[in-house]
């Protein structure tokens, strides 16, 4: 079995089909993303004991006791923590293994990725049959959030190797499933929870146990397809780009030193700084809209949110769902549209589109609220999405060109801590700012605009830390008998 | 130029491989869209 996945058996032949790893990496990335759905568990499970109505811990039950009560139902918060532990333990992971990555071959990643993803879902559906939430979080937090780091980062150095010449293309395509994997995997989870829902369960143990396996059975199936080319491979009449632009380097920055360069540092505010500005508005993005616009949304041009009666409040809510839905198409299209266009227009110009156009429409937003245009606020936010999706389909590509491609995979599974310090920092500022403004007195259909002006301020701090990043100094760059030897390696692990 | 003077170049065959891989990635995702749009729809009526 270990044969099986080692790097030496998945190097192409001559006549392989490089358009055949995009969807093997598709495959795993449209399952890992379903970690953005699981919010559609939240409610089921907040009445996994009553059935119908949740039963409430007692007061006098401490914190410890709710995890391991077995007669009290959880609450919505206490679940909520799983989305803390996924994109810690995914930066995390993707950090460490990152490496480890390099060597081992994107199939053993997949495949132990595949284990760590479906395992999860299986210890979670323990955690729910024994009604033990520390299963869940251990399950699918923690074991599935290793599964998560490994499976995000497990395509894109061989992606970037396989597509010298589309770059931003071939990872777009790739993280573009990450976005995509909640679409799937959200009216899935519904679907299934309806079908074994009885009387005496609401269907998520059984949920579990169904999606962990499919979850299992297609990343393996990614993990299967993934294939790296040979040492040196180019596609046929390929110029490498790094005769063009001093942007794009033809040589190789070790991982061990990546980090240590400004230019890591840069990229990694970059991407925090991006991502910040977009989480922010994703989380808020359905009490945004029916606040800012409150009646406006249902034909009551001038009443509040607070004014409408609970029919009319329902109505406002499924807008705000279908305004989050919508977003989240905008934040898959702009995965696999701006990292296209990255590859014809560059990296550095990209990000300067993201950080100037973000931060005017950030500020165009407060506008359309006050003059009450729902279109050019629905518009400013989904483009402001889809530049969010973009950074992130971005960023590998971006690495490539400044540390080479050798080491790339791990580079990148170390500047995805800037997502989570991004996962933290993003929401924080966001109910923060908003919290104070209320406290503040300021009518909630203004409270988000000094939050849309500081998403703007994030933004235009993100544009100088793009316009510092420079080719990295001759110094860093490996030595041909450096990379010759760290290749050397790779082939005796090959060998074993 | 015939194939056998492009040896890098993929068989019809792969080109048959690679439509099946997208199909089976592309139908899932293509109905996951699908349904978001559908719910996305509440916000133009």
């Amino acid at each position: 079995m270990a044969g099986l996945l080692a790097r030496e058996r998945i190097v192409a032949g001559p006549s392989f089909n490089r358009w055949l790893v995009p969807p093997a990496a598709l495959a795993i990335h449209l399952s890992i993303g379903m970690a953005y759905g699981f919010s559609v568990f939240w409610l089921p499970l907040s009445r996994a004991i009553g059935i119908t109505e949740p039963v409430p811990c007692p007061e006098s039950m401490g914190f410890l006791g709710t995890l391991t009560a077995t007669t009290c139902d959880w609450k919505i918060s206490t679940l909520g923590w799983m989305y803390t532990l996924f994109f810690v333990f995914l930066g995390s992971s993707a950090a460490v293994f990152g490496r480890w990555l390099e060597h081992a071959g994107p199939r053993k990643a997949g495949v132990v990725a595949a284990c760590c993803w479906g395992g999860g879902f299986f210890i979670s559906a323990l955690g729910v049959h024994l009604h033990q939430i520390w299963l869940m979080w251990l399950g699918s937090g923690v074991i599935g959030g290793c599964g998560l780091g490994l499976g995000y980062i497990s395509p894109v150095s061989t992606l970037i190797k396989w597509f010298p010449d589309r770059r931003g293309m071939a990872t777009g395509m790739a993280i573009m499933g990450f976005g995509g994997g909640a679409m799937i995997g959200a009216p899935l989870a519904d679907i299934l929870m309806k079908h074994f829902a009885t009387p005496t369960s609401v269907g998520v143990e059984q949920t579990f146990l169904t999606m962990g396996s499919i979850y299992f059975l297609a990343m393996l199936a990614g993990a299967f397809g993934y294939r790296v080319p040979p040492t040196d491979w180019k596609p046929a009449g390929w110029t490498p780009p790094s005769q063009k632009s001093a942007m794009i380097t033809s040589r190789h920055v070790h991982v061990d030193l990546a980090w240590k360069t400004p230019q890591f540092w840069l990229l990694w505010a970059v991407l925090c700084l991006n991502v910040s500005a977009g989480i922010g508005v994703i989380g808020m993005a359905s009490p945004m809209i029916q606040e800012v616009f409150g009646g406006r949304l249902i034909d009551l041009p001038g009443v509040s949110l607070r004014e409408l009666n609970e029919a009319q409040k329902a109505q406002l809510a499924t807008i705000g769902a279908a305004f989050a839905a919508l977003l989240s198409v905008f934040n898959i299209g702009g995965r696999i549209g701006w990292a296209s266009l990255s590859d014809y227009i560059g990296r550095k110009p990209t990000y300067f589109i993201f950080f100037a156009l973000g931060a005017f429409l950030y500020t165009l937003t407060p506008y359309a609220g006050r003059i009450g245009s729902v279109a050019l606020f629905v518009a400013a936010v989904a483009i402001i999405l889809t530049m969010y999706g973009g950074g992130f389909a971005t960023i590998p590509a971006y690495l490539s060109d400044i540390f080479g491609t050798q080491f790339v995979g791990a580079i990148h599974g170390r500047l995805l801590t800037a997502w989570s310090a991004a996962g933290v920092l993003g929401p924080v500022l966001v109910n923060y700012i908003r919290e104070f403004q209320l406290d503040r007195g300021v009518p909630a259909a203004q409270a988000y605009n000094v939050t849309m002006y500081i998403m703007a301020g994030l933004l235009v701090v993100g544009f100088f830390c793009n316009l510092a990043v420079r080719p990295v100094a001759e110094r860093h760059y490996m030595s041909e008998e450096e990379l010759a030897r760290e290749r050397g390696v790779l082939e005796a692990a090959r060998a074993r | 130029m015939t194939r056998q003077d492009r040896p890098d170049e993929p068989s019809p065959g792969q080109w048959g491989l690679v439509a099946l891989a997208w199909v089976l990635v592309g139908i899932p995702l293509l109905w996951g869209i699908w349904t978001t749009l559908q719910k996305a729809a509440a916000l133009f009526r």
